[in-house]
């Protein structure tokens, strides 16, 4: 298998474990430094000093997987299914990939950034909603074995009001 | 402003209980844009997002009056109505911006000066002798009926019969100079932007689960149970991922914890809960940050402005601060059955950036609409909403805790999971609606011997 193909192959499975949705398998597909991040504004540069819909280190993934199926979470009494469809997938060489870096955790491998096109149609509270998002995917690699460092929704409606969303797109 | 009311309040509003049309009769809602939204001081922005002459921002000053806050040439801040004098189309259309030289209508070219002044018309000799007087203010971009800012915040209101801000904010206003103290420069500014958050139900619901102590225990506690469960899965040494998962359990705090931070109401609606305490208290203050306040305090006074705790504060109807996180909510409705909450996050002036990184961080999981505490509360709001439709009771009770409302010359005080911050709402809601609050006030005043 090339590797455009097995990354690919790894985008499709992420999506396809929210598409269920399967969080506690979707979470263990990032690094230990791993984050997910949905900014709240266009090509917003800033994470920390800058607010975001969400901006999860594993700390908050491993509380929300955990309350995503707790009984008493009352937003979560509602069914919530997706369906992605990732389209436009561009693999690029990432020039600040150092995978030596301090900060680049236990695991050692190349890094990629992956770009893509998501459409994710979203049934809550029996009703579908769209949302439309630039994927930013910057993957650990090991072969043609991936683990997330950090996925990037950029929302094409980031400052727009949002409504209440309980699941990570 | 001495209306006749056209419906009997009594019959929909008493001491304990509220008639349940005030959250589903779209006739009720309007009638509410107009005497409460159209007469109370409504929250615009902060003058920090119009730092130089030129910059605006624009919002509604209810659910569909559009007004534009802009920065004038001598300093001031003006809240104009974004109508053309002309046609009436709206003049600014971007969220927030710069404008150069003079507000222009992109209709047919009428400008203004930034105090709202018609400064041109095109071709302007076609009004000759016709009547048409270019300096009456119908055709100016009006300004609203009143405008005044403290500490920054810029309020408004329709009405000239609005008594002054300050007197308006009452013994609430101690909030906005806790929230500026909490600045070693005693100053505060909006920072990291805002985060919008659509509630598909009536506006009141926020406005009565601020300082409802009894549900954050209920509402909150899948959230809370699932930190602790992780923070029971770590190591001894994970020093940070607990550090940073404990900013959640707070949520799910004891009934005696709540009772014990006492809820104070003001007139006109006003309410807080804490004051010597809240869920807030037993954050640790950053080392560097408390260095700055004792260099521009000292010890004595730094403690002070921290004892000073509240959780949230409501200045009716449209604002609600949280002095300890530097975090606002802003209520903009839109209709009976929906609105939307802004979140803006303020920089503390003089302290270190991480006091700003942990309000966002706070406003990222408590706000916003992907957040772990928001969307469970706009879920019993809607569970609300939708329940309220049944006809077999047509009354929504805040009996708690009722005869024990203390009464202070300027406030009401009693305990923490008292409901008498829904008994100040709903007392000021029903003076609003009967168009009899400020004119009951005033005469009030008078015969206390206040000037006016």
């Amino acid at each position: 298998m090339n590797q455009r193909q097995a990354v690919e192959d790894f985008l499709y499975h992420e999506a396809s474990l929210l598409d269920r949705p399967d969080l506690d398998t979707w979470v263990s597909l990032f690094t230990e430094d791993g984050r997910y991040w949905m900014p709240a504004a266009e090509d917003q540069a800033d994470p920390i000093n800058h607010i975001s819909h969400v901006y999860d280190d594993r700390v908050m993934m491993e509380i929300r997987r955990r309350n995503f199926v707790h009984p008493r979470a009352s937003s979560k009494d509602w069914p919530v299914r997706c369906s992605h469809l990732i389209g436009n997938i561009r693999i690029h060489i990432d020039p600040s990939a150092d995978s030596s870096a301090p900060d680049s955790g236990s695991a050692t491998g190349d890094v990629l950034t992956v770009t893509s096109n998501q459409h994710v149609v979203v049934w809550y509270r029996d009703e579908q909603r769209v949302y439309a998002y630039r994927g930013t995917h910057r993957l650990l690699c090991m072969g043609n074995q991936f683990a997330i460092r950090e996925k990037r929704v950029d929302l094409i409606n980031p400052d727009a009001p949002q409504r209440s969303l309980i699941i990570y797109l | 402003m001495n209306r006749v009311p056209d419906r009997n309040f009594d019959a929909l509003v008493t001491p304990t209980r509220i008639h349940r049309s005030l959250y589903t009769d779209p006739a009720l809602f309007e009638l509410e844009m107009e005497r409460i939204w159209g007469q109370s001081w409504i929250f615009i922005g902060h003058e920090s997002q119009v730092p130089n002459p030129g910059d605006f921002f624009t919002t509604h000053v209810n659910h569909n009056i559009p007004v534009v806050m802009i920065r004038d040439k001598d300093g001031s801040v003006n809240v104009l109505h974004n109508r053309c004098g002309h046609k009436g189309a709206k003049v600014v259309e971007a969220r927030s911006g710069t404008v150069r030289g003079a507000l222009r209508c992109g209709y047919h070219g009428w400008s203004y000066r930034f105090d709202g002044s018609l400064l041109k018309i095109p071709n302007e000799k076609g009004y000759e002798n016709t009547g048409f007087d270019p300096q009456s203010a119908c055709y100016s971009m009006q300004r609203l009926a009143q405008v005044d800012s403290y500490r920054g915040f810029v309020f408004a209101t329709l009405s000239s019969d609005a008594p002054p801000l300050q007197s308006w904010m009452g013994g609430a206003k101690d909030c906005f100079d806790n929230l500026c103290d909490r600045a070693p420069e005693g100053e505060v500014e909006v920072a990291g932007g805002v985060l919008r958050y659509e509630h598909e139900c009536n506006w009141k619901f926020i406005l009565e689960n601020l300082n409802d102590t009894m549900h954050p225990m209920v509402v909150h506690e899948s959230v809370v149970k699932a930190a602790e469960q992780y923070i029971a899965t770590l190591p001894d040494d994970a020093v940070n991922e607990r550090r940073e998962a404990e900013i959640i359990p707070p949520f799910g705090a004891s009934y005696e914890k709540f009772e014990d931070s006492g809820i104070t109401g003001f007139d006109y609606g006003h309410h807080y809960d804490g004051g010597k305490t809240s869920i807030h208290a037993d954050y640790s203050v950053d080392p560097e940050y408390h260095a700055a306040m004792i260099a521009s305090y000292g010890e004595e006074r730094t403690r002070e402005i921290y004892a000073f705790n509240t959780h949230n504060v409501c200045f009716y109807p449209s604002l609600t601060i949280k002095c300890a996180v530097q975090n606002i909510r802003v209520i903009r409705p839109i209709s009976v059955g929906r609105f939307i909450v802004e979140t803006w996050s303020f920089r503390l002036k003089g302290a270190p950036d991480s006091m700003l990184q942990r309000t966002l961080l706070y406003s990222r999981l408590i706000n916003s609409s992907m957040g772990m505490v928001g969307p469970d509360d706009l879920e019993v709001y809607r569970r609300t909403q939708e329940g309220l439709a049944s006809p077999s009771n047509d009354w929504v009770e805040f009996h708690r805790q009722y005869g024990k409302d203390q009464q202070l010359p300027d406030r009401v005080v009693g305990g923490g999971t008292s409901d008498l911050d829904m008994r100040t709402q709903y007392r000021a809601w029903k003076a609003y609606m009967e168009g009899s609050i400020f004119s009951a006030k005033r005469s009030e005043r008078a015969s206390m011997g206040e000037t006016q």
